[in-house]
């Protein structure tokens, strides 16, 4: 045997190397120029390097064909999920203002009425209107409040805010759309979801690093220079709306694309870790879903309508006509924003890559009787990294005061039915979309196939729906993270008590779970009754499509 | 019933005695950055946030807006002698907001104290480098005395 090793070990590799490697003289010829031609010369610092890591995967990002991909991809870097700062529709925490509009480049504007671009759609039909809305908002009102009190249920006063808001949104909607179809084809053309699922998550920077990442970043000798840089938080918002309208075509801008850069558009800088106003933490997967599936024809928000119960519940802990105007504000922000960008998400942008073309929503806040409503311009997805200090553009948000529909009900009849709210809302309804000529509406995605349904290939469409649905759903994972127990805390990591324990756990094999990407897991086993006639080893799993 | 463990009154005790309460609450320097009307207090593990609400309302007619708590794990040590792991009591932290307009910064306790701070660790780098320069210069001649030189 080691006779064999020492012959093989004596052969002329070398010499072999050498003569598959010579090639013929035309060759040589083509790899000179007449002017040398040297590779670009890189900047090594670290910054640089960093940047250039992260425009690589951006550009990845935008390479990838279709919407599902998109979303996994951005999703890759995390099996167990992002560590979320969540925000949900019906929590505002105290003095929340400053990050919700920081979270979203949004520059705010309060006025009593609508921006000046509504004085150009009209709100005919309005006295005719008036009185089904009327009779409608009396039945709704006594219906809802018949149905609870006979069933004897103890309901809080939140609970019963919102049912009277989700039943006379829903019958406002029904009347405006019979009343209007026939006059607004954008009107008969539209979808109406009821309770649709809203959430969205996207990457903002420029807030102070955590106590954790500071020290570890303080203990470096090369980390040290760079220790109260700020870092990106990912931002997850769940949205509970009561009833969306979408259209086939996108609502037109209120402002221009260069108007979207004016300095005096100010946006508060909100510079501190989210947890300082209460904001809770979850892992979760990066979810942007607007209320419907990729691949529906109508894409584009056109209203959608928020139940205020919850600011029953909140007043009695921050009283105040101003802190239920300002949460008022943050709800009518983000619900805006989420929607929007769960639909550009749809259209091929993500919140690495920016928009070409604006958006617009319209949101209505209600809790039955009070009316405030909302107009959302979104210029920009991008907020993370140096984008924060560096993209010119900002979004803007329009709102008006919050109005009262009618002063009372007496006697069975409505006191005080305010016109002005009606007409809002049939301002809203009457903003028609329109096609955006001359813009690709999708230029990050492929000419081909642009949702997965497009691709042929059965077994790719299928993985793929599987998986888009799986991370779509955030359920916990079959098998949770691994946890380091309190014990092992103490006794084998910050005091080494047991030299003689067998090392078998992560954190004793250098491993960290949590950096575990999406595709770092075994595919599906295919038993062998299923496999094609192969070699034993060959074919036991199935084929992975990850982007 | 109090918390706290007093001595058992026997005769010849002493006749007058001092009873604390069982609240405490202690401003204590924030960990983080925060926004002005945030403060951070450690406070005593009974209290709720009610009781940290109006502790702070009705004894220092401090208007609160909301109370967060948190519980920190006390730290852990070896004991030097025996190599025994012993561990610190935990503290309680209440994070405290104020309304809007507000604003706390914490107090600078010791005036001047990081210039004299800054001044001996100054004095202790030149020393240690003065040292290093001796040791160097004697390094090539071993067993010499130090004020041999030219």
């Amino acid at each position: 045997m080691r006779l064999i090793c020492l012959k093989r070990s004596i052969a002329p590799r070398a010499w072999l190397q050498a003569r598959s490697f010579s090639s013929p003289a035309v060759q040589e010829d083509d790899e000179y120029t007449a002017s040398p031609q040297y590779p670009p010369i890189l900047d090594l610092s670290y910054k640089k390097k960093l940047d250039r890591s992260f425009e690589k995967n951006r550009t990845e990002i935008r390479n990838v064909k279709t919407v599902e991909e998109k979303q996994l991809k951005l999703n890759m870097p995390r099996y167990y999920g992002f560590k979320t700062f969540m925000f949900h529709e019906d929590h505002i925490p105290y003095n929340c203002l400053p990050i919700a509009q920081h979270i979203t480049k949004t520059h705010l504007i309060q006025d009593k009425e609508l921006p000046a671009y509504y004085q150009n759609v009209s709100a005919e039909n309005l006295e005719t209107i008036a009185k089904d809305i009327e009779e409608a908002v009396l039945m709704e009102v006594e219906g809802i409040r018949k149905s609870y009190e006979l069933r004897e249920e103890n309901l809080e006063d939140h609970d019963k805010a919102n049912l009277h808001a989700s039943a006379i949104v829903k019958s406002l909607s029904r009347i405006l759309n019979n009343s209007l179809a026939h006059q607004y084809p954008h009107i008969a053309d539209s979808q109406v979801d009821i309770e649709p699922r809203l959430e969205a998550a996207w990457r903002v920077g420029g807030m102070v690093p955590p106590n954790e990442v500071k020290r570890v970043r303080a203990g470096h000798h090369f980390f040290k220079q760079f220790e109260n840089d700020p870092i990106d938080r990912v931002i997850g918002y769940m949205g509970a709306p009561i009833l969306t309208l979408r259209s086939q075509l996108p609502l037109p801008c209120i402002i221009s694309a260069s108007e979207a850069e004016n300095p005096a558009l100010e946006v508060p800088f909100f510079k501190y870790d989210p947890r300082v106003i209460g904001i809770p933490v979850e892992y979760r997967h990066a979810a942007n879903i607007p209320g419907f599936w990729p691949g529906d024809s109508h894409t584009f928000g056109l209203i959608s309508f928020l139940k205020t119960g919850h600011l029953k519940k909140r007043s009695v802990v921050y009283p105040g006509e101003e802190n239920v105007t300002e949460a008022l504000n943050v709800q009518g922000v983000l619900a805006s924003y989420g929607w929007l960008h769960s639909q550009a998400n749809y259209l091929g942008f993500t919140t690495l890559n920016d928009l070409t073309y604006p958006l617009v929503t319209q949101t209505v806040l209600t809790n039955g009787q009070d009316f405030k409503f909302f107009t959302y311009q979104l210029n920009t997805l991008l907020m993370h990294g140096n984008h924060t200090t560096e993209n010119p553009k900002r979004n803007v948000c329009w709102t008006t005061d919050n109005v009262k529909l009618y002063a009372e009900i007496n006697d069975g009849k409505i006191v005080g039915l305010n016109e002005d709210v009606l007409k809002m809302l049939l301002q809203f309804y009457g903003n028609a979309p329109a096609e955006r000529l001359g813009i690709n509406m999708r230029p990050y995605l492929s000419q081909e196939e642009k949702i997965i349904a497009d691709y042929e290939d059965d077994d790719k469409r299928q993985w793929l729906e599987r998986e888009y649905k799986y991370i779509m759903t955030n359920r916990p994972r079959l098998q949770p993270i691994d946890e380091i127990y309190a014990w092992e805390k103490i006794y084998k990591i910050d005091h080494k008590t047991r030299p003689m324990d067998k090392r078998l756990r992560f954190f004793e094999l250098f491993k960290k779970p949590w950096t575990k990407r999406l595709d770092e897991r075994p595919a599906r086993y295919i038993p062998k009754a299923c496999r094609p006639d192969l070699p034993k080893y060959k074919g036991r799993m199935a084929k992975e499509y990850w982007p | 019933m109090s918390t706290r463990w007093y001595p058992l009154y026997q005769r010849g005790g002493p006749q007058l005695r001092v009873f604390l309460p069982n609240f405490w609450m202690k401003l204590v320097r924030p960990t983080g950055e925060h926004p002005p009307n945030l403060v951070q207090f450690s406070c005593s593990m009974e209290m709720t946030k009610f009781d940290i609400k109006s502790y702070l309302e009705k004894i220092y007619n401090v208007k609160t807006v909301e109370v967060r708590t948190r519980i920190a794990l006390g730290k852990t040590r070896r004991d030097p002698g025996k190599g025994y792991v012993v561990k610190a009591d935990d503290i309680k932290y209440a994070y405290v907001t104020l309304e809007k307009g507000e604003s706390f910064e914490f107090p600078d306790l010791f005036p001047g104290a990081d210039e004299k701070m800054d001044e001996y660790e100054k004095t202790l780098k030149a020393s240690k480098e003065g040292f290093t320069k001796y040791v160097e210069k004697n390094k090539q001649r071993p067993g010499m005395p130090g004020w041999f030189s030219i």
